[in-house]
């Protein structure tokens, strides 16, 4: 049968709605279905109904054809924000009870006295001090103390704890003891499942170490129960393909691994967006360069791609950065602000313009949603300057109430200015843009990358809004919107390959290295690389080797690929060139003269899935036609605008501004006469040369 | 005598609305937010890549503080406008490609180890528009002795830093090579001088350009419009801010430790009037000690930040912080006073820190006097044992080292709102800096850290509690470790505000190889031997409000989490627990009534 195994689904599960992408013969179509957040399997289920009946099959048959199925989920986040994981203990070293509570220190307005001090990750009173100590050379200060490890245990089963993390000073360079606690708590604590830190996450600064184990921990119970609930329910709906979960570092993983470490998932929600960004960059235009904004009801993210590559951050918080808590592991880098469709405009006693932080999210919402919400937000904004159809919204699910939008953004930010609706809600979208161009500003400026030679490509369902303005801020060269934007991360997953990241704490500095001990190491990571290899299904493996390098006294490390698998005479001076330019590009500075330190060196593995390399096109079916609608213009005002559905646009057709362009799950405004639209190989509309709004 | 009002902003260029105000404030924010990143990421030494001790800041051309961003605010207050006008003052004419130097105490920097470049913001027709400020401290400043705190100098001469009260070093954006070439002959690591330099100077010209890159975009009239209208919206909400307090005055007063050169310590006081009707803060700082023979005196920019701080610390925090807020905060100064005006050749090298926490500590405490739910305790003071400046050799390597360790932090005054922050440090830098990691530490010098945990009950009991000190504990590796520090708080705790209790005092104590406690010396230096540890107890923060106000839930928790005991809990909380460690509400009500009744 042509059925067999013919499609691959993926489906990211946001706080609104969730999305599913179906890929077949490399095409892609999209689906939204609410989430379910007390079953979100059910939601699941749900959108995966959809997509059958749209193909005319019964659930059972759709799924009997779905190759793979790749998930992200903000479960395990939300466990985490919500403080609904596991009772879970800690176990450090005597001497450090509060790695957690003390994180590592800083505090971001010096004057808010209002703020309490966050709590610790685990509480104190779930904390319990193991008698060792080991040196950062390895050698053992002092030895395990195993009599006060088993009352140690007496106590954590008094506890009734769910769940153990293990993190021991330098367990990274000398992991025994680890290890003896981790054989103890098997044999004393059977069923509780624990984390050994130098096993999760073997990389220097024991709070971060700590925060990724205790994280772990916390989630394994739940996420074993949701995963085998997840892949238990789709087998009995009739799926017989592989189940896939997208990590927090940009790949997929297969369910088990993501159940032995679920702390992999964590961040998975915006991290398939730079991977979708990245192939429609390149398809379309042909970039490397490429900044990811993904634009939703409440969260502005902002992701990027340089020359190819998708850079990464080890300093990932969950929650806010500073008072959350880190998860330490390599994470695909983020910028989130909160600016959104539902970010609130209100004027302060100074008369000073704000939008957001708070913000009206999709309950009550804006204005114009009529579902209790009177605060003025970007959407209702966005009404008044009629940017949006209020007869069909969100692919006809909605319709909108433009009188009480008027009303919102004439009340709060129109009066108090003393300026007319249309300049008060122009105000609102202008400040937006610029909060938005400023989180860009941000992660570019951390990752070296100038946003004036970049592409940036607009997602999410709230990214037409503003992005066509955010580009001409930015000077970028060009704007792409998928097709699929409203689904960026969804489609992200079915472009993405199985990943896995290991890391080896063995410092080195290159005016004396120790070539033997480095390749070791080096020999040590590509065999376990080999290792997951060889467990995962799939084809043209490859495996990349980089350093966590820095200049002698510096604090923070720079990423930088290895050209070898070993060194050899000669290779040393290399490496420290490539240091050197990566330096210059980040920083701006090189010091040349100056030898490198190598903190520790990391391996990631990637096994190609079937199709994950090809390039995905999507045309999507809309039956509206082309029409006119009153909306803002710069140096125009008010006046009629073309609005044309992204279906009726035709391959090489340019479209100059100003101009609508619709689809189901969002609209793209063009409001200058300086811009010009038209679609690109994937199917992608592509807007060039814009003036800022 | 001095004030902090600057001399009224020009009254040209553009009138802008409250929306196109926020725009032009986010890019203001962006331009002082790059240069700051700039040098924290390029920063050598640890001072500033580890403890972020630096600022940014961008100034009108007259010299008014226009736009901050993170920083300690120790730097950023009552200091920047004094160092721009000291520009005009020896460069009436600014040209563009110019960038000054200057560190000097004597015309409006804070301390001589802050080097600051001035860079003046210049038009195509020669007009200067604006003034970009960056501000580092250094590893090394040239001091007589390896560090940048000298307690123990008597004059600036004992004291030994290069001075450079505002010296150009670069003139069309070429360097003035020979100013560079002293620094490197008497700053010790003068490579690692160098890579700061650039960093501080690298930031300021990022700022410049960015400024110019605007004014292409938006024009110098609208800038200039921006610039006066961004400091009257600072000051209409300033005023608004204090015309919503209560009017009062109250004077305050408390004494810093015995130093070198200080043997009976210094009482300072303070009185703070709010005046809201006028729309008014005063600080009279007047009423104090001539300059001492100690590093200790503040200069005229720590002296007022010093006092702004605690005024700011004590009302609402989105009020902006720029010239026009600071334009409603009269901060009155004495010449030759120890917390006002120094008198050359009086040192100034712990100006940002010791004497300047304890002004900002009393002047919010007086906030705290002058009206209920306002103001604000005591915060942690003090550079223990647990900052010090390590130093020896290390026989992994048997290499010399010298380093700043930032291990533990003093903890937080309590406030109407909230209780103190754990890691906040000292008042002078609000909590920025970041704590050292365990891990990196021992890698970087041969010590073992043994201990580092909170501190229970020493905390200042209120209804809102003061942060604990911390308790810290550390020692060489093999060979022998020096530690140089500058504590205060060990004899004069921090106080506590409208009936909260004072934290307890830091502690700093050796143990030797038997185990035996011996204090040791406020300042150091302390020779450390194998098998020697030295103890730290950091500063707690004092308490606000009556501790037996304090909720019987929250006291229950903090003897559940391990923060107070369970017999503290009952004696200084008066709150009683039943067996599972809950409040126990008819014990407590006991125990409060015969409290009231006493």
């Amino acid at each position: 049968m042509a059925s067999e195994a013919s499609l691959r689904v993926s489906v990211d599960i946001g706080g609104t709605f969730t999305d599913l992408v179906v890929e077949r013969e490399a095409r892609l179509r999209l689906f939204k279905s609410p989430t379910v957040p007390d079953d979100p399997v059910l939601g699941i289920l749900n959108v995966l109904g959809m997509a059958a009946a749209a193909d005319g099959v019964p659930l059972e048959a759709f799924l009997g054809r779905v190759g793979s199925f790749a998930h992200a989920t903000t479960r395990g986040l939300n466990a985490v924000l919500t403080g609904a994981t596991a009772r879970t203990a800690l176990l450090t070293t005597a001497g450090h009870p509060d790695v957690l509570l003390l994180r590592e220190g800083g505090r971001r307005d010096p004057f808010d006295f209002t703020t309490p001090f966050p709590e610790p990750y685990v509480p104190r009173s779930l904390t319990f001090e193991v008698d060792e100590r080991v040196s950062a050379t390895g050698a053992v200060l002092r030895p395990l103390d195993l009599a006060a490890l088993e009352r140690t245990c007496g106590l954590l089963i008094e506890a009734e704890v769910e769940a153990v993390a293990v993190c021991l000073l330098w367990a990274t360079v000398n992991p025994a003891h680890e290890q003896a606690v981790g054989e103890v708590l098997t044999r004393r604590l059977p069923g509780v499942p624990h984390t050994l830190s130098h096993a999760l996450n073997p990389s220097l600064r024991e709070y971060r170490r700590a925060s990724s184990t205790a994280i772990d921990a916390s989630l394994k119970p739940l996420m074993s129960a949701y995963f085998d609930g997840l892949t238990a329910r789709l087998r009995a709906a009739g799926l017989t393909g592989r189940v896939l979960m997208v990590t927090s570092a940009g790949g997929v993983a297969d369910v088990a691994d993501a159940i032995a470490m679920p702390i992999l998932t964590i961040n998975s929600g915006p991290s398939m967006a730079p991977v979708a960004g990245r192939a429609y960059a390149f398809t379309d235009l042909g970039a490397d360069e490429v900044i990811v904004a993904d634009a939703g009801g409440t969260t502005y993210d902002v992701t990027l791609v340089r020359k190819g590559e998708i850079p990464s951050t080890r300093s990932a918080w969950v929650g806010a950065e500073g008072t959350g808590h880190m998860t330490g592991l390599a994470s695909i880098d983020v910028k989130s602000v909160g600016a959104g469709g539902g970010s609130i405009a209100w004027v302060d006693s100074g008369g000073l313009l704000h939008v957001g932080p708070r913000s009206a999210g999709s309950v009550p919402g804006p204005a114009c949603y009529g579902r209790g919400g009177t605060a003025a937000t970007v959407t209702d904004a966005a009404l008044v300057l009629g940017y949006l159809d209020p007869d069909s919204f969100s692919n006809g699910s909605m319709t909108l109430d433009p009188a009480a939008a008027l009303a919102a953004v004439t009340r709060d930010v129109g009066g108090p200015l003393g300026l007319d609706p249309v300049g008060a809600a122009r105000a609102i979208l202008e400040l937006t843009t610029e909060q938005m161009v400023r989180a860009i500003e941000e992660i570019t400026l951390q990752q070296g990358i100038d946003p004036g030679r970049a592409v940036l490509v607009g997602g999410g369902g709230a990214a037409g809004l503003n992005a066509v303005a955010v580009a001409a801020r930015l000077g970028s060269r060009s704007l792409v919107v998928p097709a699929v934007g409203a689904a960026l991360a969804a489609a992200g997953a079915l472009m993405s390959d199985l990943t896995a990241v290991y890391s080896a704490t063995v410092p080195a500095v290159t005016s004396a290295f120790d070539t033997g001990k480095v390749n070791r190491a080096l020999a040590g990571l590509l065999a376990r690389c080999r290792e997951f290899v060889a467990r995962m299904p799939g084809s043209g493996a490859s495996i990349t080797l980089y350093a966590e390098a820095r200049y002698p006294q510096q604090i923070w490390e720079l990423e930088v690929p290895l050209r070898v698998r070993a060194f050899e005479p000669g290779d040393v001076e290399e490496f420290e060139t490539d240091f050197h330019a990566m330096h210059r590009q980040i920083l701006g500075i090189a010091d040349e003269a100056s030898p490198v330190e190598v903190v520790s060196w990391d391996a990631r593995v990637r096994v190609a899935l079937p199709g994950s390399g090809a390039t995905l096109t999507t045309r999507l079916a809309d039956p509206r036609r082309p029409s006119m609608r009153r909306a803002f213009v710069a140096g125009h005002g008010m006046t009629d605008v073309p609005v044309r559905p992204l279906a009726t646009i035709a391959p090489g057709e340019r479209v100059p501004g100003p101009v609508l362009v619709e689809s189901p799950f969002t609209t793209v405004v063009i409001a200058d006469t300086t811009s010009t639209a038209e679609l690109g190989p994937s199917g992608s509309l592509i807007i060039n040369g814009g003036d800022a709004a | 005598m001095t004030s902090v009002e600057a001399p009224a902003p020009g009254r040209t260029g553009e009138r802008l609305d409250g929306a196109r105000l926020a725009v032009l404030s986010h890019r203001f924010e962006a331009i002082v937010r790059r240069m700051s990143n700039t040098l924290a990421r390029s920063g050598r030494s640890g001072v500033l890549n580890t403890a972020r001790d630096f600022s940014c800041c961008v100034l009108t051309a007259a010299g008014e503080v226009l736009m901050t961003g993170d920083s300690p605010p120790i730097h950023v207050m009552g200091g920047p406008d004094l160092q721009a006008r000291s520009m005009l003052e020896f460069y009436p004419r600014p040209r563009a490609g110019d960038a000054f130097l200057h560190n000097s105490p004597y015309h409006g920097n804070t301390h001589a180890a802050d080097h600051s470049i001035l860079v003046p913001v210049v038009d195509d027709d020669g007009v200067h528009r604006f003034t970009v400020l960056a501000k580092a401290h250094q590893a090394d400043c040239g001091n007589s002795v390896p560090t940048t705190y000298m307690a123990s100098a008597r004059d600036v001469y004992e004291e030994g830093a290069l001075i450079f009260p505002v010296v150009r070093v670069q003139d069309a954006y070429a360097d003035c090579a020979d100013i560079l070439r002293m620094c490197e002959m008497r700053i010790r690591v003068p490579e690692q001088w160098r890579g700061d330099y650039l960093a501080v100077l690298g930031s300021a010209r990022i700022g410049e350009r960015a400024l110019l890159q605007l004014a292409d975009e938006v024009g110098w009239n609208t800038l200039s419009g921006f610039a006066r209208d961004w400091l009257d919206y600072g000051e209409a909400r300033m005023d608004a801010a204090i015309r919503a307090l209560p009017e009062g005055v109250a004077t305050t007063a408390t004494r810093h430790d015995p130093f070198p050169g200080v043997p009976d310590g210094v009482p300072i006081q303070a009185t703070v009037a709010v005046r809201p009707d006028a729309g008014m803060i005063e600080v009279d700082l007047r009423d104090n000690p001539d300059c001492v023979p100690s590093g200790l005196n503040l200069s005229e920019a720590s002296s007022r930040t010093a006092a702004l701080i605690g005024v700011f610390n004590s009302i609402d925090h989105t009020v902006p912080h720029n010239q026009g807020s600071f334009r409603r905060v009269r901060v009155r100064l004495r010449d030759n006073c120890v917390v006002g005006i120094p008198r050359h050749p009086f040192s100034c090298s712990v100006a940002t820190t010791n004497l300047a926490n304890r002004v900002g500590n009393i002047v919010q405490r007086a906030m705290a006097e002058i009206g209920t739910d306002m103001g604000l305790a005591e915060v942690g003071s003090g550079m223990s044992p647990s900052e010090a400046v390590v130093s020896g050799v290390d026989e992994r390597t048997g290499a010399p080292f010298v380093n700043q360790i930032f291990i533990g932090p003093n903890g937080g005054a309590g406030g109407p709102a909230a209780d103190g922050w754990l890691t906040m440090s000292d008042l002078g830098s609000g909590g920025t800096l970041l704590l050292d990691s365990v891990e990196i530490d021992e890698l970087k010098q041969p010590i073992v850290i043994h201990r580092r945990h909170l501190a229970p009950d020493t905390e200042g009991a209120g209804r809102h509690r003061g942060a604990p000190g911390l308790e810290v504990e550390y020692g060489p590796l093999g060979g022998t470790i020096a530690a140089i520090y500058a504590n205060d708080g060990s004899i004069n705790p921090m106080m506590g505000a409208g009936g909260g209790l004072p934290g307890a005092p830091s502690a700093q104590l050796k143990r030797e190889r038997d185990g035996t406690l011996r204090p040791v010396d406020i300042c150091g230096p302390v020779h450390v031997e194998d098998g020697e540890r030295l103890l730290a107890r950091t500063s707690g923060g004092g308490g606000y409000g009556p501790p037996h106000t304090r909720e019987p839930e929250a006291v229950a928790r903090d003897v559940r989490e391990g923060w107070i005991t369970a017999a503290r809990a009952r004696e200084v909380y008066l709150v009683a627990l039943d067996a599972d460690g809950h409040p126990d509400p008819a014990g407590t009500a006991r125990l409060r009534s015969a409290q009231v009744s006493d």
